[in-house]
């Protein structure tokens, strides 16, 4: 930034800058200027001097010199913004030079160029270290600010800010984040991008990862599943042998991965969302389903019905399943029989257990987790 | 820029350097040469990599912890299976001032991460974070770019041993100090050293396969492929995990280096500019 300005009036990012013109008026020889020329872009005339001389007085040590020269020449011509060139000096190069310099081609223009050496009155740089050093100590001061304000108030209170930190802005900036993110998710479906399947000997072990208390099985017997929000105008239900003989069934082995970063390979059977869908269609404006289940408990055996939302074309992709089997049995009660989704392209915690409910809606539903600070499409 | 061309006139241009001798004012210093070092989007980038790069690392070790990598069977008297949280046992076990730690399972979490128990928020400030360093990666690899700074970085056949040899410079070189014997620097004639450019280019290439990983297992279903590129779901996570300390590893030294070797290198992050030119000026002498 600081750097060209002393020659960029004249040639800006030159790396043969013209004002090397007049210091080469004295040098009489062609193969003198050729080398002032080749050696140059570091504009220090004293050194440059001494070279000349040294030069002019031994043939022996400008021979090499002039095919090193030479040598760095292509180089310099590989810069797309070397405009200008003195071409006059460079025509008495001798052709066996030409030569060798052309066999270095190819590597010029990955070699590493020499610095740009300019030279500026001390006060000029100065002042633009202690403006840059201030500058760099504003923005540093500010970003580590800037971090600071972002991190969650627990974290904080650890390091001993107990002034509340939390802002209207501060969360709109992090729900943003997680609003992009979202949206990169849902740019990366495709409803005709199958996840990867496994073989049977890869299959890991699931553990049982109810959110809150396992409910009590006794509301197996009773279970049913109501669907809302239907284009008829009617709510359904329907219960496990209504299901297994209407649809057909669909096996898949396939990943569950949990938002907190494990994940399980297991096998799934059980019917199409998709084909539910076809039998009993939704509403015509519905995008979303909310997908629940009431028999949900909290960590202390309290009910805590458990919802989620589904985008509807998530809920068409052909490995969508309204599980019933697991690793060949029927779903136990830790993995939420008699009915679970199972949504492989999305978080496990989309993975409702035990459904009570599927309700067809326009607008986006309420998710349990959505509302606990994680995001709402959860597309993986 | 505008400011910069509004300098320029006080000063006499670089044409007249060989008369400034003679024509300038009197009582005026002789004007320093001076290199130009790094690009300022290079500058930038590379200084916004800081906060950046604490916010990920905070927030992603809170997202390991609620499913580390490293674990072993529950300890039956704790029911502990994380190795992060044995270590932070062992560390208040063993470290004078640490023994009365209310909880020494969480103690690398309390000082390493915005704390355990704490996903959702580390989640956000993790999407955030990683979103503004890929575009800050964009500026990085801009700037080398467009400075041509990125010809200093590329690896060269003898940076292997060269590497080694500066790494025993290094090492030795507190040593030699303390007992006053002359320790010489190896021979380099190019912007970076080749410990520094093996460094140099392998921090970027971490910083890629950083995003990669990260992409990896945020979308081990769209993107199976990239995570069967790293070896699956669960070794991009390591990979992820890893890439991590390869940072932290690169920083520590990095920074005594730095300050080590002087004003003038910190500045020239600063400010992009270095009155180290003798140096540049064996560069060519090299070939």
């Amino acid at each position: 930034m600081n750097a060209e300005e002393k020659h960029d009036a004249s040639a800006p990012e030159d790396p043969h800058p013209t004002h090397r013109e007049p210091e080469q008026a004295p040098t009489e020889s062609p193969e003198l200027g050729l080398k002032e020329e080749n050696t140059e872009s570091t504009p220090i005339s004293a050194d440059r001097e001494t070279k000349d001389e040294s030069a002019s007085i031994s043939a022996d040590i400008e021979a090499p010199e002039t095919v090193d020269g030479a040598d760095r020449q292509p180089e310099a011509e590989a810069v797309p913004l070397s405009v200008e060139h003195d071409s006059p000096t460079a025509k008495p190069t001798p052709a066996a030079i030409t030569e060798a310099a052309s066999k270095e081609m190819p590597r010029g223009f990955f070699r590493e160029r020499p610095p740009e050496v300019i030279e500026v009155a001390p006060q000029i740089l100065r002042y633009r270290t202690r403006r840059d050093v201030l500058l760099f100590g504003v923005g540093a001061i500010a970003s580590l600010t800037g971090v600071g304000f972002l991190l969650p108030q627990d974290t904080l209170e650890r390091m001993g800010v107990h002034r509340g930190m939390s802002s209207p802005r501060k969360e709109w900036l992090l729900n943003r984040a997680l609003r992009i993110d979202d949206d990169v998710a849902e740019a990366l479906y495709s409803k005709n991008r199958m996840v990867p399947t496994y073989t049977k000997s890869q299959i890991t072990p699931l553990k049982n990862n109810y959110n809150g208390a396992t409910p009590d099985p006794s509301y197996i017997s009773g279970w049913n599943l109501t669907l809302d929000g239907l284009a008829s105008g009617l709510s359904i239900s329907l219960d496990i042998r209504n299901l297994l003989t209407r649809f057909s069934s669909h096996e898949q082995i396939t990943r569950l991965v949990c938002v907190e970063g494990w994940s399980a390979v297991a096998w799934w059977s059980g019917l199409r969302f998709d084909d539910v869908l076809h039998a009993y269609p939704p509403m015509s404006q519905a995008k979303w389903a909310r997908v629940e289940s009431s028999v949900n408990l909290d960590a202390s055996g309290n009910p805590d019905p458990y919802f989620v939302s589904l985008d509807l074309p998530t809920a068409r992709h052909p490995q969508t399943l309204l599980a019933t089997h697991f690793n060949g049995q029927p779903l136990t009660v830790e993995h939420g029989a008699p009915l679970r989704l199972l949504v492989p392209v999305k978080l496990g915690l989309k993975n409702v257990k035990a459904i009570t409910k599927i309700t067809y809606t326009a607008k986006e539903p309420k998710d349990y987790w959505a509302e606990r600070g994680y995001s709402r499409y959860d597309g993986i | 820029m505008t400011q910069d061309k509004s300098q320029q006139t006080p000063t006499p241009p670089m044409q007249t350097n060989n008369a400034s001798t003679d024509t300038s004012t009197p009582g005026k210093l002789p004007d320093v040469p001076v290199a130009r070092k790094h690009h300022f989007l290079v500058r930038w980038s590379h200084w916004l990599n800081v906060p950046l790069l604490l916010g990920l690392v905070l927030s992603g070790m809170s997202i390991y912890w609620s499913s580390p990598v490293y674990q072993h069977r529950p300890n039956p008297n704790t029911g502990n299976f994380d190795v992060v949280a044995d270590i932070g046992i062992w560390l208040c076990a063993h470290v004078p001032g640490l023994h009365n730690y209310n909880s020494p399972p969480d103690w690398v979490y309390n000082h390493m991460s915005l704390g355990p128990g704490m996903l959702a928020a580390a989640l956000r400030l993790h999407w955030l974070f990683a979103y503004l360093f890929m575009l800050n990666t964009l500026v990085y690899f801009l700037g080398l770019a467009i400075g041509g700074g990125w010809r200093a970085l590329l690896p060269r056949r003898t940076d292997l041993c060269d590497a080694l040899k500066m790494f025993r410079y290094y090492v030795g070189m507190p040593f030699a100090r303390l007992s006053r014997r002359t320790w010489l620097h190896p021979p380099c004639h190019t912007k970076y050293n080749a410990l520094q450019r093996l460094a140099y280019f392998s921090v970027p290439v971490a910083g890629f396969l950083s995003i990669a990983t990260g992409w990896a297992i945020h979308k081990p279903m769209q993107l199976y492929w990239l995570a069967a590129l790293f070896g699956g779901y669960d070794a991009a996570r390591v990979w992820h995990f890893w890439l991590m300390w390869l940072f932290l590893f690169f920083v520590v030294p990095h920074v005594i280096l730095a300050v080590a070797d002087g004003w003038d290198t910190v500045r020239s992050m600063i400010a992009g500019w270095s009155v180290r030119v003798e140096q540049s000026e064996g560069f060519e002498n090299e070939r």
